[in-house]
Formats: structure tokens, C-alpha cells, sequence
């Protein structure tokens, strides 16, 4: 059991370090836009001898000298129709070893640690995400357990579960955003404006009420998103095992259908629902992008989308190692769910 | 058109297929429809006009004075011509690879002279030093090939893991979700319409090679696959011919939800500005604009209803293939 975890942990990372290595080399390809937006505007220099080609030429070495742009890439390289070895001093290598040790370069718009600003934008993305997930989670597990017990609501339920997934992420954040935080309709809650109002000095009691009213609506939206899925998915697998020959005796034993949902099906039902909630996290990850955007959260998804635009890479590749990460965990969380749940599992024969 | 009259057909289905032919139809004839304003071209005198209104803007216009209708017809046009396109190769592509993954498994062998050819092509392609070595390696190669032809010589062979590699492949691909991969990506590629293409199907074909490597491990095992390799058929055509075609059923129900997928996701792209160059109409780009003017519901309405009756259509559309995908077609 705990080879097969780490089996499948060490194929992950080394996927992980395979995507995060495609998406750096490619970066690096083309450096010429990057160079250009990191380059100081003519404005800010007013000190030196700024227009003159030599000036312009001096920085923008610096600049490359800065980035680190002026090593070659990789360990070869071709030029002019002929192979080159570069040795170990190449920004890949660089990169790698640095990566290694928890430090992902500096971004190359703010010059910031790109670790640093990862670290700033997860007290959002952090508490957004988990709070999703265990509401889609709770929910759906509620929902599915009485689903199945076929209420006389179940078809219409089923029917707007279903419209619910058709709709992508933005629609449903975009439909909470002008439904309850625009002052032409409902405004219940604010919708921007979170890292202004933080840091003034209030008591903590309104901070943390400010902090859960920005929070509010893009933690519905996120698990609104996620819930449909899960308790199609339970609600499914809850059926087909309440047709089994165990759940007749059950009944037969004079059960009441809850007690029969509830102690018996339930867990033989849920495995299936356990490898969609690992599916689901890095899933989250991703639609936190959507939703931070739209309701402007100084988060991780924030984050990646003005490095994308300004083609910081660095934070790009951070971003990009992080969501791999959240998938390590989510792997990790199933399987601890996994050994939980299924006793096959736990005592192999 | 066996798929259209086989079976019975909801009245949901038919205005769905109804729609979906609708919009492809306004995609193919957008640029000669006589349109009074074109997405490109603001029309700054009425910005954020209501629909229905005394300016000739019949859907209103966005906040920065586009006319939405315009923008609709032409986001259509986008949508089509980047989803459909991107599912159906995604499709191709999955189906291949997985179905050679499906049929050979890591069990297939190729001869050492065709490795030596394989290996000196590669050598040409990637132009590496030495290049007689090379020649010398493709030479040796294709006359082993031959005399192996003539003399009936068996030659040692070395294992293809295929089914390693494509499903390798397609785990590393899913690692990272898929926006934030696109989004990482459109990043580092200068987008446009082709690249932005590539980028989606490069990210898309995992699922259907999953689905029809899962179909082929059945079909593989069938007693008219078995019956094709004993008549003496070339494993290759076994594998087209034979077996292909029928590993290909699941994908009649993914195709429509792939399509929806990749239009949630073509949406999402621009409306978070990441995907195409702003000039390009796109549906998520102009909601996008609701924002500036959250007064401005005509602007949110429209696309919006676009979007879910596409999406809704599509997956309705998947349903009938899986009803009728039960009982084989006659």
C-alpha cells in the first residue's frame, strides 16, 4: 500500500518536473518581450545619458545580466547549424538547482522572490479553494443521500444539477457577481476592493467580517461548480447499489430505507465519488483562476494571469509547479480516503 | 446519414441539431451577411445603447461602443471555427494513439535494421554532428532490411513500449489542470487563431485516447479481431481495418461534450484576455466588457444565452448517441 502511494507520488513528480520543465525551456525560447517590459521606461532615468544607442545597448545587458538571460539555456544548444556543450552554466540548470532548493528566481516584473509572492497570494487562494471543496463535498453528500432515497423531488433536482454543470465557471461567478454585489440589483456584497479595505486599521471583528463578505460569493461559485458532479456522481453510484441483493436483505431486515442508504450502501457507493474529489482539487486550483478574477482577489489565479500578460515567467513557472502540487495532495488525499473506505484495500490478500 | 434517421429523435434533440446547425451555418456565412456595423469598428457616438433603441444597433452596443450582434455573429464564427476543429483532430489524435496503445500494448517489436534506419533519420532531422556517421548507419540499415527481405534472415528485435509512452504522455499532461496549462502556455506562444488551435488540441487528446485505449483492450480480445489475425491480414491492418472502427464508439458520446468542454474553455480564455488578440470577436471577451457597465444587462444577457443553449444543445446531443450507441447500428 505504501509502495503503491509512493509509486504513484514519484510518477507524479516527475510529471510535474516534466511540465514545469517544457513550460520554462519554452519561455525561454523567445526572451525578447520580457526583456522589453523589464527594461526601465526612458522616464525613470532621467539621471543618466538616456537615448544614445550605447546607453540604450548598456541597459539592456544589465537588464539580461539581471534576469540572468545572458547564460545559455540549456546543457546543449545549436547554433549556425553546429551542436554546442555548455556545461553546468546554463539557466537551466540554474533554475533546477535552485528550484530544488525551494527558491524559484525572482520575478521578472517586481523583481520580487517569486516564493514570496506565492506565499502572499495563498492566505486567498488557500481558505478560497478548501472552502469550496468541503462545501461541494458536504453538500454533495447530503444531496446524494437523499437523492437516492427518491424523494418526489429527485427529477427536477437531477434536471438542475445537470443545467448546473453545462454552465462554465464564469457564467455562474459572473451571474452571482451582477446578481448580489451590483448596486442596480442586490448589493448584498462587495464586489472588489479587498486589499484596500484590509489594511486599515479596524478592529479585527470588521476585518475578518470584511475578509468573509469578499469571500462569500467566490466560495459559493466554486462549489457551486463542483457540487453537480459529485452528487450526479453519488447519487448514481447510490442507485445502482441500492439494487443490490445486500441492500434487499437490509430492507428485508426491516430497515428503514435512510438506515439502509446510511450504513450499508454508502460506503461501497462513495469510491467512485473518492476519484472524482481527486480530480477535483487541481480542478479548483484551476477554476480559482476564473473566479479571483472576476471578483478581483489578490490570489494565486490573479497572480497567474498578469504574469501570463506580462510574460513574467518565473511566476508563471512557480504558478505552474504549485498547481502541480495541489494535484501531489489531491493524489495523496484520495488514496488516504481509498484506505479508509475499502477494507480490500487496507488487508490485501 | 445513418445517424440522423436510425433511431427516434426527441423534440429537444431536433432543436438542439436545429440550433447547433444555426450557428454553424451564421459562422460560414458571417463575413456576407449585410450587417449594419462590424465588430471591429466602435461606433463611439452610441456607447453602452440599449437594445431595440433609436440607434441602429438592433442587440444595443457594449461599453466601448461594439455592436453587439455584430460581436455575436462573428464570436460565433471564432467559437466554430477554433472548438470544432481543435475537438475533431483532438479526437483523431487521441484515437490513434490510443488506439495503437489499446491493440500492442508494449508488446511489439521492431527489427534492428528498421531501429538503424529509425535512428539515422532521426539523426538527419535533428542535423547532429557527423552526419556520414549517420548515412553509414541508414546505409547499414536498408541493405539489412533487404537482405532480411530476400533471405528470409529473422533478425533480433527490440520491444516499443507505445503503450507506455502514450499513456505516460497523457498522465504528465494531465498533472496540471487544464487552464492553468493553457493559461501558462498562451503565455510563452504568441497566440493567434492556429497556435491557439494547436494549444487546445495539444491538451485535449488525452481523454479521448484514454477512452478508446479502454475500448480497443475489449475489442482486441473479440473473436472477429482474432479471426482477422489468423486469415493472415498485417497486424496494422488488423488494427485500421478491423478493430479501429468499432474502439471508436465511445467517442460518439465524448464528441459533443469535447466540443462543450473546449467552448467553456475557448470562453473562459477570453474573457480572462489571455486567449486571442483583442481585436478577434469572441462571446467571453464581451462579457467581459459587463463589467465596466454592470447596468448594462443586454450585454451579459445575449452571449450568455448563446453559451448555455450551445452547451446545453451539445450535451443533449451526447445523450441520443448514448441511448442508441446500446444497439448496434444497423
Amino acid at each position: 500500500m505504501v509502495k503503491w502511494i509512493g509509486f504513484r507520488m514519484l510518477r507524479t513528480a516527475i510529471a510535474v518536473w516534466a511540465i514545469a520543465s517544457v513550460v520554462f525551456l519554452l519561455s525561454r525560447q523567445d526572451t525578447a518581450r520580457a526583456e522589453q517590459l523589464a527594461l526601465p521606461d526612458a522616464t525613470d532615468l532621467s539621471g543618466y545619458a538616456v537615448g544614445t544607442p550605447v546607453a540604450r545597448q548598456a541597459a539592456r545587458e544589465a537588464v539580461r545580466q539581471r534576469l540572468g538571460l545572458n547564460l545559455p539555456l540549456f546543457y546543449i544548444s545549436r547554433a549556425a547549424g553546429k551542436w554546442y556543450w555548455n556545461g553546468l552554466q546554463n539557466q537551466y540548470h540554474h533554475w533546477l538547482r535552485r528550484a530544488v532548493q525551494g527558491d524559484f528566481g525572482q520575478s521578472f516584473r517586481t523583481s520580487q522572490p517569486v516564493t514570496e509572492a506565492l506565499l502572499a497570494a495563498l492566505p486567498y487562494s488557500l481558505p478560497l479553494t478548501g472552502t469550496a471543496l468541503l462545501l461541494a463535498a458536504g453538500a454533495a453528500l447530503a444531496m446524494g443521500q437523499r437523492l437516492a432515497a427518491r424523494p418526489r423531488w429527485q427529477q427536477p433536482v437531477r434536471t438542475i444539477l445537470a443545467a448546473l454543470q453545462a454552465l462554465p465557471l464564469f457564467v455562474v461567478a459572473l451571474i452571482l457577481l451582477l446578481a448580489f454585489a451590483n448596486p442596480e440589483m442586490l448589493a448584498w456584497f462587495p464586489a472588489y476592493g479587498l486589499t484596500q479595505s484590509v489594511d486599515v486599521e479596524l478592529s479585527v471583528w470588521s476585518r475578518t467580517s470584511t475578509y468573509l463578505m469578499h469571500m462569500a460569493l467566490p466560495v459559493i461559485a466554486l462549489a457551486l461548480t463542483a457540487l453537480p458532479e459529485l452528487a450526479l456522481q453519488l447519487d448514481a453510484a447510490l442507485t445502482e447499489e441500492l439494487r443490490t441483493d445486500y441492500a434487499t436483505t437490509a430492507r428485508a431486515k426491516g430497515l428503514a430505507e435512510g438506515v439502509v442508504i446510511r450504513r450499508h450502501a454508502l460506503r461501497n457507493a462513495l469510491l467512485p465519488t473518492l476519484t472524482q474529489l481527486a480530480e477535483l482539487l487541481p480542478a479548483l486550483v484551476g477554476g480559482a483562476v476564473v473566479v479571483e478574477v472576476v471578483f478581483a482577489l489578490p490570489g494565486m489565479g490573479r497572480l497567474l494571469t498578469e504574469a501570463a500578460a506580462a510574460r513574467d515567467y518565473p511566476v508563471l513557472v512557480g504558478g505552474v509547479l504549485l498547481a502541480g502540487t495541489a494535484r501531489l495532495l489531491a493524489l495523496l488525499l484520495a488514496d488516504l480516503l481509498y484506505f479508509w473506505a475499502d477494507p480490500r484495500i487496507r488487508w490485501p490478500s | 446519414m445513418a445517424l440522423l434517421n436510425s433511431t427516434f429523435i426527441s423534440w429537444s434533440q431536433k432543436l438542439a441539431i436545429a440550433w447547433l446547425s444555426f450557428v454553424v451555418l451564421i459562422a460560414i456565412l458571417a463575413t456576407t451577411l449585410p450587417l449594419p456595423y462590424l465588430p471591429g469598428f466602435p461606433d463611439l457616438a452610441h456607447v453602452a445603447a440599449p437594445p431595440f433603441g433609436a440607434s441602429n444597433h438592433w442587440l444595443g452596443t457594449d461599453p466601448q461602443g461594439r455592436d453587439v450582434l455584430s460581436v455575436l455573429i462573428f464570436g460565433a464564427r471564432t467559437t466554430v471555427l477554433l472548438t470544432l476543429p481543435a475537438a475533431v483532430l483532438s479526437a483523431i489524435l487521441g484515437a490513434l494513439l490510443g488506439g495503437a496503445a489499446g491493440f500492442w500494448g508494449n508488446s511489439i517489436r521492431l527489427a534492428v535494421p528498421y531501429w538503424l534506419v529509425a535512428v539515422a533519420g532521426g539523426w538527419w532531422v535533428l542535423r547532429l554532428p557527423m552526419s556520414l556517421l549517420a548515412f553509414v548507419i541508414a546505409i547499414v540499415g536498408v541493405c539489412s532490411v533487404v537482405a532480411a527481405w530476400l533471405r528470409k534472415q529473422i533478425w533480433p528485435a527490440w520491444p516499443v513500449p507505445i503503450d507506455a509512452v502514450v499513456m505516460g504522455v497523457a498522465t504528465t499532461l494531465d498533472t496540471i489542470p487544464r487552464l492553468v496549462l493553457v493559461v501558462a502556455m498562451a503565455a510563452v506562444s504568441d497566440v493567434s487563431l492556429p497556435s491557439l488551435l494547436a494549444l487546445l488540441t495539444l491538451t485535449t487528446w488525452p481523454h479521448s485516447a484514454r477512452l478508446v485505449r479502454a475500448q480497443m483492450l475489449r475489442v482486441r480480445a473479440l473473436p472477429f479481431v482474432e479471426a482477422a489475425r489468423a486469415a493472415g491480414i498485417p497486424a496494422a491492418q488488423v488494427w485500421f481495418v478491423h478493430a479501429l472502427p468499432h474502439a471508436l464508439q465511445p467517442l460518439r458520446t465524448a464528441l459533443p461534450l469535447s466540443i462543450a468542454g473546449l467552448l467553456g474553455l475557448e470562453s473562459t480564455l477570453s474573457f480572462l484576455g489571455i486567449g486571442l488578440p483583442p481585436d478577434v470577436a469572441s462571446w467571453g471577451r464581451l462579457l467581459a466588457t459587463v463589467r465596466d457597465d454592470p447596468s448594462a444587462w443586454w450585454v451579459f444577457v445575449f452571449p450568455v444565452s448563446c453559451l448555455i443553449i450551445t452547451i446545453v444543445s451539445l450535451n443533449s446531443i451526447s445523450r441520443r448517441r448514448l441511448a442508441f450507441s446500446n444497439h448496434p447500428p444497423r
